[in-house]
C-alpha cells in the first residue's frame, strides 16, 4: 500500500482580483502521509486555505500538480472530482455548513446516502458515528436546536462517517469557544491516533497546532517551515 | 442519482419557507382553476356548436344528388327504394331521415318570405332538433300530413299563428311554380333565431304531391358518437356512389372551424395563464436558490455532483407545481359539480343567437382535459425550474462556500 495520501507538487495559484492579480501559492510542494496530522498555519493571506482547497479538489492549481490517493486531479472533470470528494475526502468547515432541514443523524447519513448506502446502514453508521462524538442523545435534533459546538461534532461525524482516506478541516475552531476547541481536538487527536485518520487543517489558532503531529508554515504563498 | 434524498432536501425546503410556497401554491391552483374552469365553458360551446350543427338537418353526414347543394332545386332530387335504409355499422348509427328540401315563398295575409321548404317524415326527426323543440300548438303527425309548422320568429314576422292558413309557391319537378295552401299545425320554437325564420316543415308526402316528383333531396344520419364519423363515411361513399356524401363538417365549415378553433382556444388560453404564472415561479425558485447558495456549495464540496444540484431544483418547482396543480384542479372539479349543468345567458341571448350560438352552454368537464393540464403544468413548472438551477450550478462550490 502505498503510503502517501497526498503529492502537491509546484502548485501555484493566482486570483485575478480586478486588475490587480493575487499569487495565494507559488510553487508548493508537499507530501501528506498516512496517518498524518496536519496543520497549514500562517497569516491571512498565507494560502492556506488556498492549499487545503486545491487538496479537497475545491479549486485547480495554475500550475503544478495534486495527487490525491494516486489520482491527479488536474485530469478530472467536475463530476470525477465531485465523485473523488464523495469517495475520499471528508470535509469539515468553518461556518459547520449542516443542512438546517435534516436532522444530526440525517445530516451524517446523506453523505453516504449520495454514495448509494442503503437506509438500514447508513442510519446505523450515522448512530454509530454520532456516538463516536459523543452525540448519541442529540440523533433527531436539528442544527438550529444545537450549540456551535454540537454542530461541529455532527459535521465532524458526516466527514468520518464515509470512512474517508483524508479528512480536511478548515478553521475548526474558528467558531468555539476554548473549551469546546479543546474537545474538538481531542475528537480528532482520537480520530488520529485510534483509526488512523490523515487529517490536514488550515488553522491560525495555536491550540490546534499544539495538537498536530507535523506543523507546516506558509507565508505569501510559500512553505517557510515544515516540522 | 439518489432521488430519494433529493426528493426529501426539495420537500423539507418547500416545508422550510411554508409561507412563501403557500402564496405560490395558492397562485399555481388560481391559474389550474381559472383554466379549468374557462375549459369547462369553451368545451361546452363546443360541443353545443357542433350538437346544433349536427341537429339542424346535417346529421353526422349527409347525402345529397350531385350539384344539390349549388343548385338546391327538386330537379337535383333522388328517388330511394321502400327499405332503402342501408344496412351497414348498424351498431353505430343512431338514425337516418330522408327529407325534401327545396326554396320557396311563403305568404301570409301581411308578409312574404323567402323561406327552405322542407318534408319530412315525422318519425324519423328523432335525429333533428324538431324533436327537442318546443311547440305552441302540434308537430306534424305521419310523413303524408298536409299541414306546415313554422317558426315562431317566422310566426312573428308573418304576424300569423297556429291553425291560420299560410300559401306556399315553390317550383315543380316540370319546372312550372306549384301554389298551395297550408294549415298551420305548430309553431316550433328553438335555440337559435336564424333556424326560426328559415325553415317550414311539412309531410314529406305531401311535399312530393306537391312538386309532382316521388323523391328526395337528402338523407341524413345521425351517429351514435362522432368518432365513428370516419368509418362511416366511408361506407356511405361506396353504398351511395353516384351521390355526393359529405360530413357536416364539409357542410358547415364555419362551424367546422369554430370547432378546431376552441380545441385550440384551450391551449393558448393556458398557455397565457401559465406564461404569467411562470414569471412568479422562476422569482421565487430564484429567490430560494440564492438563498441558498452557501448549502448548496456545501452539497457540492461534499460530493453532489452538479447534475444532482440541477434536478433537487427541478424536483423542487415540480412539487410545487404538482401540489398547486392538484389543488387547482380539486377546487375546479368540487365547483364544477356544484355549478348547474347548464350555463344560462338567456339575458345575453340576443347577442349569442346573432352569432349563430345557442344561449345556454352545457358545461363539461373532460378528463382528458383535467390530464392535460397536469402534463403541461408539469412541463412548465419544470422549464422554469431550469433557469434557477442553471444559477446554482454557475456559482463553483468554493465560491458559494466563501458567500
Amino acid at each position: 500500500m502505498n503510503d502517501v495520501v497526498v503529492t502537491v507538487r509546484g502548485a501555484t495559484r493566482t486570483y485575478n482580483e480586478e486588475t490587480i492579480p493575487v499569487h495565494a501559492l507559488r510553487g508548493v510542494d508537499l507530501e501528506v502521509h498516512r496517518g498524518d496530522f496536519i496543520s497549514l498555519a500562517g497569516p491571512s493571506g498565507s494560502g492556506k486555505s488556498t492549499l487545503l482547497n486545491l487538496i479537497g479538489g475545491l479549486d485547480q492549481a495554475d500550475e503544478g500538480d495534486v495527487i490525491v490517493d494516486q489520482v491527479s486531479l488536474s485530469e478530472l472533470n467536475e463530476n470525477q472530482l465531485s465523485d473523488l470528494r464523495l469517495e475520499k475526502i471528508g470535509f469539515v468547515f468553518q461556518a459547520y455548513n449542516l443542512l438546517p432541514v435534516l436532522t444530526a443523524e440525517e445530516n451524517v447519513g446523506f453523505v453516504m446516502q449520495l454514495q448509494g448506502m442503503s437506509k438500514t446502514e447508513r442510519s446505523e453508521r450515522a448512530r454509530e458515528t454520532l456516538a463516536s462524538v459523543g452525540l448519541e442523545d442529540l440523533a433527531d435534533r436539528r442544527p438550529g436546536d444545537m450549540s456551535g459546538g454540537q454542530q461541529q461534532r455532527v459535521a465532524i461525524a458526516r466527514a468520518i462517517a464515509t470512512k474517508p482516506v483524508l479528512l480536511l478541516a478548515d478553521e475548526p475552531s474558528a467558531n468555539l469557544d476554548s473549551g469546546t476547541t479543546e474537545e474538538l481536538l481531542q475528537l480528532l487527536k482520537k480520530l488520529n491516533e485510534e483509526f488512523g485518520m490523515t487529517i490536514v487543517t488550515a488553522t491560525h489558532d495555536p491550540m490546534v497546532m499544539a495538537y498536530t503531529s507535523r506543523k507546516i508554515n506558509l507565508r505569501d504563498g510559500a512553505i517557510v517551515v515544515s516540522t | 442519482m439518489p432521488i430519494t434524498l433529493l426528493a426529501q432536501l426539495s420537500l423539507r425546503n418547500i416545508v422550510r419557507h411554508r409561507r412563501r410556497n403557500l402564496m405560490l401554491l395558492m397562485a399555481i391552483a388560481v391559474a389550474v382553476l381559472t383554466v379549468l374552469m374557462a375549459n369547462t365553458v369553451i368545451r361546452g360551446m363546443q360541443y353545443d356548436l357542433r350538437e346544433q350543427t349536427v341537429s339542424n338537418l346535417n346529421g353526422h353526414i349527409k347525402v345529397h344528388a350531385p350539384g344539390y347543394l349549388d343548385d338546391p332545386s327538386i330537379a337535383r332530387g333522388f328517388e330511394l327504394a321502400a327499405g332503402w335504409e342501408p344496412k351497414i355499422n348498424v351498431s353505430e348509427v343512431e338514425g337516418w331521415a330522408a327529407r325534401i328540401r327545396i326554396p320557396a315563398v311563403i305568404m301570409s295575409e301581411r308578409e312574404t318570405r323567402g323561406i327552405q321548404f322542407v318534408g319530412i317524415d315525422p318519425a324519423q326527426e328523432s335525429i333533428s332538433f324538431l324533436s327537442k323543440a318546443h311547440y305552441d300548438g302540434q308537430p306534424l303527425n305521419t310523413s303524408s300530413d298536409r299541414r306546415i309548422i313554422i317558426g315562431k320568429e317566422m310566426a312573428d314576422q308573418l304576424e300569423t299563428q297556429v291553425g291560420r292558413r299560410l300559401v306556399i309557391i315553390t317550383q315543380g319537378s316540370d319546372g312550372l311554380n306549384r301554389e298551395a295552401g297550408f294549415r298551420i299545425a305548430g309553431v316550433y320554437d328553438t335555440e337559435g333565431t336564424a333556424i326560426e325564420k328559415i325553415f317550414v316543415f311539412t309531410g314529406v308526402t305531401a311535399l312530393q304531391n306537391m312538386v309532382d316528383a316521388i323523391v328526395v333531396t337528402e338523407v341524413s344520419v345521425r351517429l351514435v358518437d362522432d368518432a365513428f364519423q370516419l368509418s362511416m363515411l366511408d361506407s356511405l361513399l361506396r353504398f351511395f356512389a353516384d351521390l355526393e356524401v359529405k360530413t357536416w363538417q364539409q357542410l358547415e365549415p364555419l362551424a367546422a372551424a369554430f370547432f378546431l378553433f376552441a380545441e385550440s382556444a384551450i391551449y393558448l388560453y393556458f398557455f397565457i395563464i401559465m406564461t404569467a404564472l411562470i414569471f412568479g415561479l422562476v422569482n421565487t425558485l430564484v429567490t430560494s436558490v440564492m438563498e441558498r447558495v452557501h448549502e448548496l456549495g456545501m452539497l457540492r464540496a461534499v460530493g453532489m455532483r452538479p447534475g444532482a444540484v440541477v434536478m433537487q431544483v427541478v424536483i423542487e418547482s415540480t412539487f410545487i407545481m404538482m401540489i398547486g396543480v392538484a389543488l387547482g384542479l380539486t377546487l375546479g372539479w368540487l365547483i364544477f359539480q356544484l355549478l348547474p349543468p347548464v350555463l344560462d345567458l338567456s339575458s345575453f341571448s340576443e347577442g349569442f343567437e346573432k352569432f349563430g350560438m345557442p344561449a345556454k352552454i352545457h358545461l363539461r368537464l373532460h378528463v382528458s382535459d383535467m390530464v392535460l393540464i397536469t402534463v403541461m403544468s408539469m412541463v412548465f413548472g419544470v422549464l422554469a425550474s431550469l433557469y434557477p438551477a442553471k444559477r446554482a450550478v454557475k456559482i463553483s462550490p468554493l465560491e458559494a462556500l466563501r458567500l
